[in-house]
C-alpha cells in the first residue's frame, strides 16, 4: 500500500530534510514541570508540506519555535538535513536561521511599526551579510512583487496596510534569505475567509516556485487538509496520528482525531444535519504534572484501564502512525 | 409564527475625527419565534454593529442610529431611553459575546453574578435567586453547581465560562438572544459543546437567535435562514439551503468557494476574492461589492442594486437578477 509507505518514512534517507529526534520542551512553572511538547519523532521530507493540528495550548507552537531554534529543546535533537547537514543547537543557529524560517500568526505585531516594509524585509540580508546594497533593494522590489505587492509599498509603513497585506510582507521577510524550509505558525487564522484564500493560495504557488518545505501549524482543520501532503494530530504535546492528508480524513483511527475531525462544522447544511458528531465531555487537561498512561484517557469513550496505566507508543498501524492501545495492527 | 423583532431599514454611523463612518447602511431584517438567523460577513462588514444597536450597547456618541426602527415586542426601541433599556435588556432580549474572558467580573463569584442578573428583573427574594442560579448552571450543564457558584470566573475554563454567560443571558427568558461569535475564542470540540447547548436551549425554550460569525461552517450547522452582510448591507437572505446551495449574490458565491471543503483535492485552486472591502467613511454610490466583483457592469458602480428574489423567501441586491440581464452568468454553480 502506497499510504503505508509514505506515511512512515521513518529511516534516515536523503529525502529527509529535518529529523526530529525525540525532541521534548518542559518548562519549570510554580506547580511542577509543565511538558509542552513530549517526546516527539517526525522526518519533516524535503518539498512536503506537514500539518501539524490540535486545539490551542497542545504544543503546537512551542514545537514550532522548538523547531525553529528560539527554545532549545529540554530533549532529544533536531537534525537539519539540507544544503548544509547540521544539528540545531545554540552555537548553530546563525547558520540555521539562513536556512529556515517562520511566518507569525499576527501580521500587527510581528511588523515593527517603525521600519518601511522595505527595510523589514531587507533587515535579514543584511544580518546574514547577502548581496550590496544595491542587489539586496533589487531583491527586495522582486520579493514584494512575488508576494503579490507593488515596488512602491517599499517606503510605506506596516499602518498603512491591510491584514492580508501585512501576511504577504511576513511572507516576503521570511522568503528574502532563501530559506529551504518554513514553519507557519497560524499564518491566516488573523484573517478574514475571502483573504485566507488568497494567502494559502500564495504559500502554494511560492512552494511550487521555489521548491519549500512547509510545517504548516493550524487548527483549522479544512485548511490544513487542502495544504499538508502529511498531518500530524497533536493532543497534550504528543503526536497521537500522522498519516497522509488523504488518509487520516478517510480512516482516522485515533480516537482523538476522529473527535477532532467530527467537531469540525463543515459549510453544508445537509451534511450537517446528517453528521453524527461526537462530542468530547470535558476541557483539554492542564499539561503540569501529567498522569501516567495516555494522555487522552480522561476524555476518550473508549479508555480502558490500560490506557490510565501505560502510555501507548507511537506504532505504525494500518498505513498510519498512532498512539492507541485500541487500535489494532 | 409571531415576529419576535424586526429591523427596518437601519442606519448606524459613528462620528469620528476623519468623519463619519457609515457602518450599517440600511439593514433590515426579521426575526421569528424559535427561529435562528445567522448574520455572517468579514470583518467590518457591520454585523456585530447591528447587534450592539439592537440591545443599544454601542456607546452614542460616537455611535449614533440615523434612521430606521427597530421593533423589539411590538414597540419600537430605537428612542427608548437609558431607563427603559435596562429593562428591555435581560428580559426581552440579551446577549452573549465573543470572549467569555472579559465579560465576568472576575471579583464576584459566579453564582453572586448570575443572583444580581435575575434580581435585577424578578422579584425575587435573595435564597430564591439563588435557587434559580443553580438551576440555570444546572441547564447549561455545569457539574456540581453548589460548588461552582462560590468559585471565581478564573477557576473556570472558556468553555465553562461561555456556559456562565449562556446561563446569564438566559436567566429572564428572554425572547431574543443574540450571540455575536459566540465560539470564535473557543477551540473546535469545545466549539462543538457550546453549538449543541444552544441548540438544545432553543429547542427547550423557543428562544429566537441571532448568530454573528464568520465561520459558514457554524452558520450550516445550526442556522434556519441566513443573512449576508458586507459593507454595511445585507447583501442576501434566504434559508441555509437557498444560502448554500443556490446562493446568488456574487459575493456568497465567491466566500463559499473561497473555503477548501474536505473532499478538495490541492490541484485545484482555491478562489479568492481580490482587493478588499470598501472604506466606509467613503462608501460608493453602487453596489460596495463592484470594485471586487467579477461581474460588474457599468450600472453596478453607479446604483445600488434593489432586492430582487430570485425565489420564494429568498432575497439578493444584484444587478444581475435583473430581468434585463442576461441569465447564463447567474446560477447555482456551486
Amino acid at each position: 500500500m502506497g499510504d503505508a509507505k509514505t506515511a512512515n518514512r521513518t529511516d534516515v534517507n536523503k529525502d529527509v530534510l529535518v529529523e526530529v529526534k525525540g525532541v521534548s520542551k518542559y518548562f519549570r512553572v510554580s506547580e511542577g514541570i509543565l511538558k509542552a511538547v513530549n517526546n516527539v519523532n517526525i522526518n519533516i521530507m524535503k518539498g512536503e508540506t506537514l500539518g501539524l493540528v490540535g486545539e490551542s495550548g497542545c504544543g503546537k507552537s512551542t514545537f514550532g519555535k522548538v523547531l525553529m531554534g528560539i527554545y532549545p529543546p529540554t530533549k532529544g535533537k533536531i537534525i537539519y538535513h539540507g544544503k548544509k547537514v547540521m544539528e540545531v543547537s545554540k552555537k548553530n543557529l546563525f547558520a540555521y536561521a539562513k536556512v529556515a524560517q517562520i511566518i507569525f500568526q499576527d501580521p500587527y505585531s510581528s511588523l515593527d511599526p517603525r521600519m518601511t516594509v522595505g527595510s523589514i524585509i531587507e533587515e535579514g540580508m543584511v544580518i546574514h551579510g547577502m548581496y550590496d546594497r544595491k542587489k539586496r533593494q533589487e531583491r527586495v522590489y522582486d520579493l514584494l512583487e512575488l508576494v503579490g505587492l507593488n515596488r512602491e509599498h517599499a517606503n510605506r509603513f506596516p499602518h498603512e496596510f491591510s491584514g492580508g497585506q501585512r501576511q504577504r510582507i511576513g511572507v516576503a521577510r521570511a522568503l528574502a534569505i532563501e530559506p529551504e524550509f518554513i514553519i507557519c505558525d497560524e499564518p491566516i487564522s488573523a484573517l478574514d475567509v475571502s483573504i485566507q484564500s488568497q494567502i494559502i493560495n500564495l504559500l502554494h504557488d511560492l512552494q511550487k516556485k521555489l521548491d519549500l518545505t512547509y510545517l504548516f501549524i493550524a487548527h483549522d482543520l479544512n485548511i490544513v487538509k487542502y495544504i499538508s501532503d502529511r498531518i500530524a494530530v497533536m493532543y497534550l504535546g504528543n503526536i497521537v496520528e500522522l498519516a497522509t492528508s488523504n488518509d487520516l480524513y478517510a480512516r482516522t483511527l485515533h480516537p482523538y482525531s476522529q473527535a477532532l475531525l467530527s467537531a469540525v462544522p463543515v459549510p453544508d447544511p445537509s451534511k450537517e444535519a446528517q453528521k453524527n458528531r461526537q462530542i468530547l465531555v470535558g476541557d483539554v487537561p492542564s499539561p503540569i504534572n501529567t498522569p501516567p498512561g495516555c494522555p487522552f484517557a480522561g476524555r476518550c469513550p473508549r479508555a480502558t484501564d490500560i490506557c490510565r496505566q501505560t502510555k501507548p507508543e507511537l506504532e505504525m498501524k494500518q498505513g498510519h502512525l498512532v498512539a492507541c492501545h485500541h487500535v489494532e495492527k | 409564527m409571531n415576529k419576535v423583532l424586526e429591523v427596518k431599514d437601519l442606519h448606524v454611523s459613528f462620528d469620528t475625527y476623519a468623519g463619519e463612518v457609515k457602518a450599517v447602511r440600511g439593514v433590515s431584517f426579521d426575526l421569528k419565534e424559535g427561529e435562528v438567523l445567522a448574520i455572517v460577513g468579514e470583518s467590518g462588514c457591520g454585523k456585530s454593529v447591528t447587534a450592539q444597536t439592537i440591545m443599544k450597547l454601542n456607546p452614542m456618541p460616537p455611535a449614533r442610529i440615523v434612521s430606521g426602527e427597530i421593533i423589539l415586542a411590538d414597540k419600537d426601541i430605537v428612542n427608548a431611553s437609558e431607563k427603559e433599556m435596562m429593562k428591555i435588556r435581560g428580559k426581552d432580549v440579551s446577549m452573549i459575546f465573543q470572549d467569555p474572558m472579559t465579560c465576568l467580573n472576575p471579583t464576584m463569584p459566579i453564582g453572586k453574578q448570575l443572583t444580581e442578573a435575575i434580581r435585577h428583573h424578578q422579584n425575587l427574594t435573595a435564597e430564591k435567586a439563588h435557587e434559580e442560579a443553580l438551576r440555570l448552571l444546572e441547564i447549561v450543564k455545569i457539574p456540581n453547581t453548589k460548588q461552582r457558584a462560590r468559585q471565581y470566573p478564573h477557576e473556570f475554563s472558556g468553555g465553562m465560562r461561555q456556559r456562565v454567560m449562556i446561563a446569564m443571558a438566559l436567566s429572564c427568558a428572554p425572547k431574543v438572544l443574540i450571540a455575536d461569535e459566540p465560539t470564535t475564542a473557543l477551540d473546535v470540540t469545545i466549539q462543538a459543546q457550546i453549538m449543541d447547548l444552544l441548540k438544545e436551549i432553543k429547542e427547550k425554550t423557543n428562544t429566537a437567535i441571532i448568530l454573528i460569525t464568520h465561520d459558514l461552517g457554524v452558520v450550516a450547522s445550526m442556522s434556519d435562514r441566513v443573512a449576508v452582510m458586507y459593507a454595511g448591507k445585507i447583501v442576501e437572505t434566504g434559508t441555509a439551503e437557498d444560502i448554500f446551495y443556490r446562493p446568488s449574490h456574487p459575493y456568497t458565491r465567491a466566500l463559499l468557494k473561497s473555503l477548501p471543503s474536505v473532499d478538495m483535492d490541492r490541484s485545484v485552486r482555491l478562489v479568492s476574492i481580490g482587493g478588499t472591502p470598501p472604506d466606509l467613511l467613503n462608501p460608493p454610490e453602487g453596489c460596495p461589492f463592484a470594485s471586487r466583483c467579477e461581474h460588474a457592469m457599468k450600472i453596478c458602480r453607479a446604483q445600488m442594486p434593489p432586492e430582487f428574489i430570485p425565489e420564494k423567501n429568498h432575497k439578493s441586491a444584484c444587478w444581475l437578477l435583473h430581468e434585463d440581464c442576461p441569465k447564463p452568468q447567474v446560477g447555482g454553480d456551486k
